[in-house]
């Protein structure tokens, strides 16, 4: 399989950040309509095969409660996908070291950040109503790689914040 | 700017045009500006030489420093 080339690249990343924006808030509308709507207790029952119990009703409120904070991360990832637009557009203009560059992806790292407290979250919210009877599987909780991504995301701000400064220097130079 | 570039002065003492400068020292005119009007943040050692070269002089008459404090007190006459 042939290596797409560079220039090819960039209209792709373009594309699939787009559909990736409609499919996010897509998602957080499938979620809210979820959330709201009455009978996703009863779809909940019906899919765990549970008959109504105090135990089925832990499950259902621990699932509209991972609704909720997945609709949290609704707006999150929109500012990851926006910012990310934007340093692709920069880089299809040819000039990707700029200072507004280290400001999205100080903006992308903040977000990654709240983005594994969420997921965090999740991953206890699943753990404590999981039983061997029903157990909850959800790809939520410690990722290293996603705190890897965090940390890695600062320190490209960084760098960008100072190839900015040096290409400001380089400009003034004659 | 503490260091001020007299580069017009030069110019006008060779009775030479920034275009016929630019020209010699194979520059760009809008480089030369850059540095004429004192917006450059840096010089490379090879248009200092080539500028040198052309107009006859040293990076001194080229170059001055004018500190901050005697910008802000300029010489009573």
């Amino acid at each position: 399989m042939s290596k797409p080339s560079a220039s090819a690249a960039l209209p792709i990343a373009h594309v699939a950040l787009r559909v990736l924006i409609v499919l996010n808030w897509l998602a957080g509308a499938a979620v809210a309509a979820m959330l709201v709507a009455p009978a996703t207790g009863r779809w909940l029952l019906h899919a765990y095969h549970l008959s109504p119990s105090p135990d089925a009703d832990r499950l259902v409120m621990a699932c509209r409660a991972i609704a909720a904070v997945f609709l949290v991360a609704i707006p999150l990832h929109y500012v990851v996908l926006k910012r990310l637009l934007a340093i692709v557009e920069t880089v299809r203009a040819g000039d990707p070291f700029v200072a507004a560059n280290a400001l999205h992806l100080q903006a992308i790292a903040w977000m990654l950040l709240a983005l594994q407290l969420l997921s965090l979250v999740i991953g206890a919210i699943s753990r404590a109503v999981s039983t061997p009877a029903h157990p909850l599987h959800l790809r939520a909780g410690f990722s290293i790689s996603g705190w890897l991504a965090v940390l890695l995301t600062f320190l490209l701000a960084r760098v960008f914040a100072e190839g900015a400064l040096m290409r400001d220097d380089l400009e003034g130079t004659v | 700017m503490a260091i001020a570039v007299k580069l017009d002065d030069l110019l006008h003492d060779r009775r030479m045009t920034l275009t016929e400068l630019a020209e010699r020292v194979e520059m760009t005119l809008a480089n030369l500006s850059i540095l004429k009007t004192g917006k450059a943040r840096a010089i490379r050692f090879s248009t200092l030489e080539a500028i040198c070269d052309a107009l006859s002089c040293q990076p001194g008459d080229l170059l001055r420093f004018e500190s901050a404090q005697a910008e802000r007190e300029p010489i009573a006459r």
